[in-house]
């Protein structure tokens, strides 16, 4: 792993077609490759449908078997992150234009054929001017989302395009009929795979396993049984006598993200890398003690002032938390001479602010984010 | 019916912490960090990033219970820095190295797309058939960040 330090990691797409893209991973971490690979899988916001009014049902399935069938077909889902909120997240009670998308079903059977109820047949909603569906309930909320969203957004992949066979949902006879109203909702694939955005994402490292992180199972002969994929061929085959080298560490990945339509596979990559990052900031953010939002900046000043300020209640219980990072320069807010006066200048939002106060020289001066900060009662 | 709704998962409950920082008492410089609705995609990364960074003698992670939505990450550090304070810069070299490959994929989705232009205007839709939408996120992001990589 030290060795990866000091080279950057690279990348290098060997092909990218409209549902696909395959690239060489190289200069990582097996386990940073493993965790973009997951979340490219588990983390990345879709629409699919997720709650389904049947008013009529004649076809020969049972709703909850159509209603399945209807959570699993993708739903064109671009630009996620800002064209819908999620419901929990949302004012509404149960689902809103601004965090639902609604399509309905209607099909009925009257020729002696049978009809195939497909994907074809989802007709996408839109919300009227007041950005809320006729005929429904209003809801007191106002957003930006809808503005946001690309004209297709929430309708079947593949609709109205010549070449993509649509999704079979049922199939019906002569007079029966089948009436849904869907409502589809962001989510993740952690909650419900239908979320996610990949059909399939191929990793491979090590394709002839010099690592030895596999053992091939055969029956007689291991080479026949077990051909070299193409990908061997980015990499030179091991020598007969070639040592087994046991520090060895993988560091080039072959992965294939193949997605299901409702994000291009370049949105998936992108995506899955802002995902992770927003993971890791957040992981910082909670490393932070809590008032986090005002103390970073007030901290900024004036880190070395002296006189600094105590803190009589000292241990953890105290909570008024500092932000680590540094900066600096500006005027300071407060400063070491007004020893006695109120903590103007500077809000604490913890709930026991009123215990911090000015004090004279007491604690180990500066060294904030320090062990000996940290022997003092400030959680850093 | 008496599942946990399945997006206690991800989702931090009201006023719910995402991480408890235990201080070892037996051992000098060592920390157990609980970080709560996360699992293997951020623990896995975060103890091999620790590995590879030289104040640390010891890092591991664990999900103790795959039904309880959380890991715990323990920390032993050389003396020279507190466990909190490593995590947080392998916490930021990991956001770093993302930064870099976002910008590297940018570029190799900029020569891709220059490519299929070329060959003819069916590839060059092919690769948006998902409208608009699509065209405008990536156009967002080549305009964002690619002339910064030349």
């Amino acid at each position: 792993m030290q060795s990866h330090d000091e080279l950057e990691p690279t990348v290098r797409i060997r092909e990218v077609k409209r549902d696909r893209v395959n690239f060489v991973l190289e200069n990582v971490d097996l386990a940073f490759a493993n965790s973009f690979r997951r979340v490219m899988m588990a983390d990345i916001p879709t629409v699919a449908i997720d709650m389904v009014e049947i008013e009529i049902n004649t076809t020969v399935l049972p709703d909850e078997f159509i209603a399945h069938r209807l959570g699993m077909i993708p739903l064109v889902s671009s630009n996620c992150e800002e064209a819908i909120r999620y419901t929990r997240d949302c004012t509404c009670l149960a689902g809103c234009p601004f965090c639902s998308v609604r399509l309905n079903l209607n099909v009925s059977c009257h020729d002696s054929h049978t009809l195939d109820i497909t994907s074809e047949h989802l007709e996408l909603i839109p919300p009227n001017d007041r950005g809320q569906w006729d005929g429904e309930q209003e809801e007191n909320t106002d957003g930006d989302e809808l503005t946001k969203r690309p004209a297709n957004f929430g309708q079947p992949v593949g609709k109205n395009e010549p070449g993509a066979p649509p999704v079979l949902i049922c199939k019906i006879r002569k007079g029966q009929e089948l009436k849904v109203k869907c409502y589809a909702k962001k989510g993740i694939a952690k909650e419900h795979a239908k979320w996610s955005p990949c059909s399939a994402v191929a990793f491979e490292y090590d394709p002839y396993n010099k690592l030895r992180h596999t053992t091939y199972w055969f029956e007689t002969d291991k080479r026949a049984e077990w051909p070299v994929g193409d990908n061997g061929k980015e990499e030179e085959p091991p020598r007969e006598d070639e040592a087994f080298d046991y520090m060895a560490k993988p560091n080039k990945f072959y992965v294939e993200v193949e997605t299901d339509g409702s994000l291009g596979p370049q949105e998936v990559v992108m995506r899955g890398l802002a995902e992770l990052q927003a993971k890791l900031a957040n992981l910082i953010l909670g490393l932070k003690p809590q008032p986090e939002v005002d103390h970073a900046e007030q901290h900024a000043n004036g880190v070395s002032h002296e006189g600094g300020w105590a803190n009589p209640a000292g241990g953890a219980g105290a909570g008024a938390g500092w932000g680590g990072g540094g900066g600096g320069g500006g005027a300071s807010t407060w400063g070491g001479n007004e020893a006695s006066s109120s903590p103007t200048g500077w809000q604490s939002t913890s709930p026991s602010g009123g215990a911090s106060s000015y004090g004279g020289a007491t604690v180990a001066s500066g060294g904030w984010g320090s062990p000996a900060a940290q022997a003092s009662g400030w959680s850093l | 019916m008496n599942a946990p709704n399945r997006f206690e998962l991800f989702v931090l409950e009201d006023g719910e912490k995402p991480i408890e920082i235990i201080e070892d008492t037996k051992i000098p410089n060592a920390a157990t960090i609980k970080i709560v609705k996360q699992d293997h995609t951020l623990g896995n990364m975060l103890r091999a990033q620790l590995l590879s960074m030289p104040q640390i003698l010891f890092a591991g992670y664990k999900v103790p219970h795959p039904l309880e939505p959380y890991f715990v990450i323990k920390i032993q550090t050389d003396g020279t820095i507190t466990p909190q304070a490593i995590l947080e810069q392998a916490c930021n070299k990991l956001i770093s190295t993302l930064a870099s490959l976002e910008s590297k994929f940018n570029r190799e989705f900029s020569f891709k797309d220059i490519e299929s232009g070329n060959t003819g205007a069916t590839a060059g839709a092919g690769n948006d058939p998902y409208g608009t939408g699509a065209a405008n996120a990536g156009g967002a992001w080549s305009q964002g960040r690619d002339y910064l990589d030349f």
